[in-house]
């Protein structure tokens, strides 16, 4: 017979892990986000001044 | 030459990621189907096949990260600062990762979330504090070769505690918290020794995955920052 709150403590355990890691994801895509947002604003700086040119 | 190294960094982080994807479900399948209850503490203990090998990863990234800053006050090359860095920044996530989990074996085992007369539990919690404080002065110098002089040294000294930490433990002969390695052995039995290893491999992959594409995470905001400097003074 298991221990029901052994079973709920080994769930949470790595039901954090999980959680930790997928948020690390997460946090990898906001950043991944930014980079982009970053090189549209590079992008646009060099159209703006090939078309000045 | 630049894209083949980029290339070879991608392959890296990429084979890094699959080995994990093979380690992680095997580790767990060997936790939940493969390894006995313990006799002593039951179904409970199968926590320390996760806590304890983050908690190897936690010191395994600390020790990596002051090596690249002892590197890098040896060589005074700044990538080094990052290569020191980010270790340590991982290091704190695979820490906190370590007392959350420690926590929930503590109150399955002990009935307490926590407890302070435990050498070992102490220790660990003075050396995730240092690290933390690693961060407030990193980010309380401006950017450039004094604060990453500074990050240097603090980083070095910090890992000066992780063997105290250890011999504390074995001087103490703390009664409470388990000690499963000692110097005449594994205190466990070969199914459970073998999952420990895979599952140990797993973090060890995983943290050198989160490694791998963070580093590039920053090298790309580097040039990035390089390439806008470059645009706005041409502009």
């Amino acid at each position: 017979m298991i221990d029901e709150s052994a079973v709920r403590s080994v769930a949470a355990v790595y039901g954090i892990a999980w959680v930790a890691t997928l948020a690390y994801v997460v946090i990898l895509n906001a950043k991944l986000g930014r980079i982009e947002r970053q090189l549209d604003e590079l992008a646009g700086i060099l159209e703006a001044r090939s078309g000045d040119g | 030459m630049r894209d083949r190294t980029t290339a070879a960094r991608l392959d890296r982080a990429t084979c890094a990621a699959l080995v994990t994807a093979v380690l992680m479900p095997v580790a767990l399948g060997l936790i939940f189907f493969y390894v006995p209850n313990d006799a002593d503490q039951g179904f409970s203990q199968r926590i320390f096949y996760f806590h304890v090998p983050i908690a190897m990863t936690t010191y395994a990234l600390f020790a990596w990260g002051a090596l690249n800053a002892a590197r890098y006050l040896w060589t005074g090359d700044l990538s080094l600062d990052l290569r020191s860095y980010v270790p340590m920044h991982l290091g704190v996530i695979f820490g906190t990762l370590t007392l959350v989990t420690g926590s929930f074996w503590a109150k399955v085992s002990w009935g307490t979330w926590w407890y302070w007369g435990s050498t070992e539990l102490n220790t660990f919690l003075i050396i995730f504090l240092f690290y933390c404080a690693y961060f407030m002065l990193r980010f309380s110098v401006e950017p450039g070769a004094r604060r990453s002089r500074y990050s240097a040294v603090y980083a070095l000294l910090g890992v000066g505690l992780i063997p105290l930490s250890v011999l504390a433990v074995r001087i103490a002969q703390d009664a409470l918290h388990p000690i499963v390695f000692r110097s005449n052995g594994v205190n466990m039995d070969g199914s459970m020794f073998l999952t420990f290893c895979v599952a140990l491999a797993a973090m060890l992959s995983l943290a050198v995955s989160m490694y791998l594409v963070e580093m590039r995470g920053k090298r790309v905001d580097e040039r990035l920052a390089q390439l806008r400097r470059l645009a706005q003074e041409a502009a």
